[in-house]
């Protein structure tokens, strides 16, 4: 039976598309600096949950963006209300809402907290000024020490973000930012390598040779030292860049990786109900007016094949460093894992990228490293064009 | 004897070295002749292939048909442009045969040129008459004196038989036309003879079927008869016929000294032959086919593959379509190890090649890979047996080899005189011999050197131009093969020998020319999730190594819900770009590495 992906969510998210300022290796959906758009944001985000036509209960329910914590008491109050309208939290819900440093104060913590937000993913990128100002970050490192401590206070649910491979960052300052992190006590950390993305500042900086990419080698000792440091300080290495103490794992982004359906909402937000991937319309302006008008703000939608969506299932799923069941992977795509992985699985088998135990695939730590590289040809049928020679 | 139709009808090229004003010139003359009015004039009227607009040169002979009216007389003459480009000599000389006469044009400021000589060697051979012209006479710089001077040495030019013009201007048109009616003899045939008509090139029309380039040689052919084509034996009914002014235009009949088209619905390409004799159908046992065209020989060679194998039926129309309007051009299927199946096609030369492979690119939509091209060796082997070697996979093991031969060509290189040291450094180091010395005048000289035609293609051109700050240029011509001491190089990767990527080249060369290609392909080649390995070998014997180290890290950090759809896309992406990549073992080689064996390890 292939019912997973046509089940009712049980998860949103939200995409709230403002930034005070924006970073120079971001490409998200926002606009930085626009409080003014924002009356006209939560209307347009009220019309769009009311396309639910009904109160959907969830269990998970998760605010991005962008900065949700940009937003005012007032207007958080606000997109509150709609949301407990049109998607009441069932109990033990996990509710998170993502926050830049400079945002933390006693006052917004309240308020979320009386929202039943239970979980904080704050943005702290890094401990260490220079390396912040090198991010185009615009909050320092005070700011980040202060607001991990005072979410803690409010929270036993902390996460932050890290960056590693910034520019001129060396190995050293890694270091000290994950040992900074887990001092903290934090529960949840996700580590992030920088990307270079078109469209950004930093793009444009790395072809003009204003900046440069790390060496792959230094690279992956930061990678490999953020999975040292991290699990033994006793988090679980749960996902390629996810590390959480027991117990506090991401729910809501667990539902990606295991090919549940989710709804979501606001600009560039993508859901997947009904075996169908949607993606909202990237700008924010034209997704306003699309609201605006009663239009929809879907801007690409595609429907799943089954064997699509077992393809799905099997490379999401194997990001998880848990790795997947043979059972779970047949009740949920009604394929057999062999059959979808093909040559290309058994290839990586071989090559000891993925390993079996038990009745579970996974991959490697070897496989981990480079696992990027593998996901082309299990995302990809195999055509007969590859010569044998 | 001059028959009394024919007594109006001139026939003339124009030969130039390229860029000296043939296309210009041409248009002048439409023009003063009211072929073609100033406002129609595009410009450069004959070079209308798209290609050969891109790249300002002709490539396809054409031909054009003006009237021009001096006193009560009426003049018909008939302008067969010809190609410029060294690669297409062969397209000249079956121009040269429908014509009394030929324009050797040379720039003024230039001067004489390689093809310069070149060509009007070839309109001799031919027993034109030659009309010298000196063009671009505007030049504020043109050195008029000094340009006669040196086609007076180079090709023995009766200085006072020069008519000098300027193409753009348009100055010196009219004489030039005059010298054309009074100097060109008018065609020889007989209109009342049996019809024997040159077939000198056609070209195929989607609506028409082929449309045959003629010249009539004897005879009269008139619309609605039935002609045969002799080399074939088919016989078919001429629907129309007429002549270019410039465009197609038909009339009633054509008759012996004229040029023209005639279009005989034939819609198998195979049925016509460029230098076949069209005849009448019902007088074809008394008539004998004009003498025909050699076969151009193709001199280079080189694998076009379909980058996804299921393109190759459509490769292989494209190819056939291709060959249609280009007979010169010839294609077999082969297939290899490494790039599966494909086809072997042979040139006239490496500008042949690369036009060939952007019209293909530009009329079909099929990826290709392409090997680097190679010229044809011959070997002899022990039992005596002399093996044509069109790739260098056919070559044998080096114990079954008596001689390697290889094709040597004669250059002609044209410099001013400061720049013969370093051309002599050129084609010395490309194992030239030296066979004369040619001063053209005080400042211009001709190197005539005999030199490996693999040394010459590949970038003796682009050598000889950086040698000589632009001012040098060359031509050459085959003369034959020669045994040389050569040898296979071979690639592997990973241990697997990649049997497209093997090159025949110089012993003494080898060792540079594997370092090079090894250090070019390890560049080419992507990091793998494991070491790559290229060699070069001769034999048994590895010359050269280097390592392609392994991917160290490929993990990217965010995939949430919005990543997910972007992400497949992406790898989607990536996975289509591996398709279009050849693997070997478990390899991915890219296209452009294909061509890596190119890198000669010079200094550049
Ligand atoms: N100044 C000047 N330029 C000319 C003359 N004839 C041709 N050209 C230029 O020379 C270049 C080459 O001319 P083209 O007719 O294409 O040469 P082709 O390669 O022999 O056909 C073009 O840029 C022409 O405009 C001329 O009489 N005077
Ligand atoms: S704060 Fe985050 S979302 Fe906003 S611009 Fe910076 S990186 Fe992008
Ligand atoms: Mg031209």
């Amino acid at each position: 039976m292939t019912k997973n992906r046509h089940q009712t969510p049980q998860s949103a998210y939200i995409h709230i598309p403002f930034c005070e300022h924006r970073c120079a290796y971001c490409n998200f959906t926002l606009i930085a600096n626009r409080q003014d758009l924002v009356p006209a944001f939560l209307e347009a985000i009220d019309r769009e949950l009311q396309t639910l036509g009904q109160a959907m209960p969830i269990q998970t329910l998760f605010l991005g963006g962008g900065t949700p914590t940009y937003l005012s008491e007032s207007e958080l109050n606000q997109l509150f209300d709609s949301l407990d309208r049109w998607l009441p939290r069932q109990p033990h819900h996990e509710t998170s809402v993502e926050a830049n440093p400079n945002d933390i104060s006693p006052a917004k913590l309240q308020l979320l907290t009386n929202r039943q937000v239970n979980r904080l993913s704050l943005g702290i990128q890094s401990f260490d000024n220079t390396k912040l100002r090198a991010l185009d970050r615009s909050h320092t490192s005070d700011q980040c020490f202060a607001s991990v401590q005072l979410t803690r206070e409010w929270l036993d649910n902390v996460a932050v973000d890290l960056i590693f491979a910034a520019p001129g960052e060396t190995q050293s300052t890694w270091q000290r930012d994950l040992e900074t992190a887990v001092k903290l006590g934090v529960q949840h950390l996700s580590t992030y390598g920088l990307t270079f993305e078109r469209g950004t500042r930093f793009w444009s900086d790395l072809q003009k040779q204003r900046i440069h990419r790390s060496e792959e080698d230094a690279e992956l000792s930061m990678y490999r030292a953020a999975i040292a440091t991290l699990t033994s300080a006793g988090f679980e290495h749960y996902e390629v860049s996810n590390f959480a103490m027991p117990g506090h794992r991401c729910r809501h982004n667990e539902v990606y990786w295991q090919g549940k359906t989710y709804f979501a909402f606001g600009p560039g937000a993508a859901r997947f109900v009904d075996g169908q991937r949607e993606t909202n319309h990237r700008s924010t302006t034209t997704y306003l007016k699309r609201m605006q008008q009663g239009s929809s703000p879907t801007a690409e939608s595609e429907t799943l094949a089954d064997e699509d969506y077992a393809r799905e299932r099997l490379v999401f799923g194997l990001r998880r460093l848990e790795g997947i069941q043979f059972e779970d992977f047949h009740r949920d795509t009604g394929y057999s894992l062999e059959s979808i992985g093909g040559a290309a699985l058994r290839r990586y088998l071989q090559s000891g990228w993925l390993e079996i135990s038990q009745d579970t695939i996974r991959l490697t730590r070897q496989g981990l490293f480079i696992s990027d590289a593998l996901w082309p040809d299990l995302l990809v049928a195999e055509n007969a064009n590859e010569c044998a020679t | 004897m001059t028959h009394a139709a024919c007594k109006h009808i001139r026939n003339f090229s124009i030969v130039a070295h390229i860029d000296h004003g043939k296309s210009t010139l041409a248009d002048r003359l439409l023009e003063a002749t009211g072929t073609i009015t100033q406002r129609e004039m595009k410009e450069q009227i004959l070079d209308d292939m798209e290609l050969e607009r891109e790249r300002g040169i002709t490539i396809k002979a054409r031909t054009v048909a003006m009237r021009y009216r001096r006193g009560k007389d009426e003049f018909e003459l008939n302008l067969i442009d010809t190609p410029g480009h060294v690669d297409f000599h062969y397209e000249v000389s079956r121009a040269l045969t429908c014509c009394e006469g030929a324009l050797l044009l040379a720039d003024a400021f230039q001067g004489v040129e390689a093809q310069t000589v070149a060509n009007g060697y070839a309109a001799m051979e031919h027993d034109l008459t030659i009309i010298p012209v000196i063009n671009k006479i505007d030049l504020s710089h043109a050195r008029v004196d000094e340009v006669i001077e040196e086609m007076e040495q180079s090709l023995a030019i009766d200085p006072d038989e020069v008519v000098k013009v300027s193409a753009k201007t348009g100055i010196g048109a009219k004489e030039l036309l005059d010298a054309i009616v009074d100097r060109v003899p008018p065609p020889t045939g007989d209109p009342d003879a049996e019809l024997q008509a040159m077939v000198f090139d056609s070209h195929y029309d989607k609506f028409r079927g082929t449309i045959m380039y003629v010249r009539v040689m004897n005879g009269t052919v008139n619309k609605g008869d039935k002609v045969r084509l002799m080399r074939a034996g088919t016989n078919h009914d001429c629907i129309e016929l007429g002549q270019f002014r410039p465009l197609r235009t038909p009339c009633e009949k054509l008759y012996a000294g004229q040029v023209g088209y005639l279009i005989c619905n034939i819609k198998s390409i195979d049925d016509v032959h460029i230098g076949d004799t069209v005849c009448l159908a019902k007088s074809a046992d008394l008539v004998k086919p004009l003498p025909g065209y050699k076969a151009p020989k193709r001199m280079v060679y080189c694998g076009l593959f379909p980058s996804d194998g299921q393109d190759f039926e459509e490769l292989r129309d494209a190819l056939g379509k291709l060959s249609i309007n280009d007979p010169s051009f010839e294609f077999e299927p082969e297939s290899s190890e490494a790039l599966g199946f494909g086809f072997r096609c042979g040139f006239l030369g490496l500008l042949h090649m690369e036009i060939v492979q952007q019209r293909l690119e530009q009329e079909s939509d099929v990826d290709l890979v392409q090997t680097a091209p190679n010229v044809t060796y011959e070997i002899v082997t022990n039992n005596g047996e002399t093996l044509e070697i069109h790739r260098p996979q056919e070559v044998p093991d080096s114990g079954q080899i008596q001689e390697f031969r290889q094709p040597i060509v004669r250059v002609n290189l044209v410099q001013p005189t400061e720049y013969i040291g370093a051309v002599m450094k050129l084609c010395q180091d490309r194992r030239g011999t030296l066979v004369r010395t040619e001063y053209l005048s005080s400042t211009r000289a001709m190197l005539t050197y005999e030199l490996p035609l693999a040394e010459v293609i590949y970038d003796l051109h682009d050598k000889l131009k950086s040698a000589t700050r632009g001012y040098g240029t060359m031509d050459y011509e085959v003369i034959g093969y020669r045994p040389g001491d050569l040898v296979r190089m071979d690639i592997l990767v990973n241990g697997k020998r990649v049997d497209a990527l093997s090159i025949i080249c110089n012993r003494h060369d080898a060792d540079r020319r594997g370092r090079a290609v090894c250090k070019k392909l390890k560049s080419e080649i992507d990091r793998h999730m494991f070491e790559v390995a290229v060699q070069a070998a001769i034999g048994s014997r590895i010359i050269a190594r280097e390592t392609v180290p392994a991917m160290r890290k490929n993990v990217t950090a965010k995939c949430y819900g919005g990543d997910i759809s972007r992400k497949k896309k992406l790898w989607a992406k990536q996975k289509e770009g591996k398709k279009r990549m050849k693997s070997i073992g478990q390899v991915d080689i890219p296209q452009k590495a294909f061509m890596a064996v190119l890198d000669t390890g010079e200094e550049k």
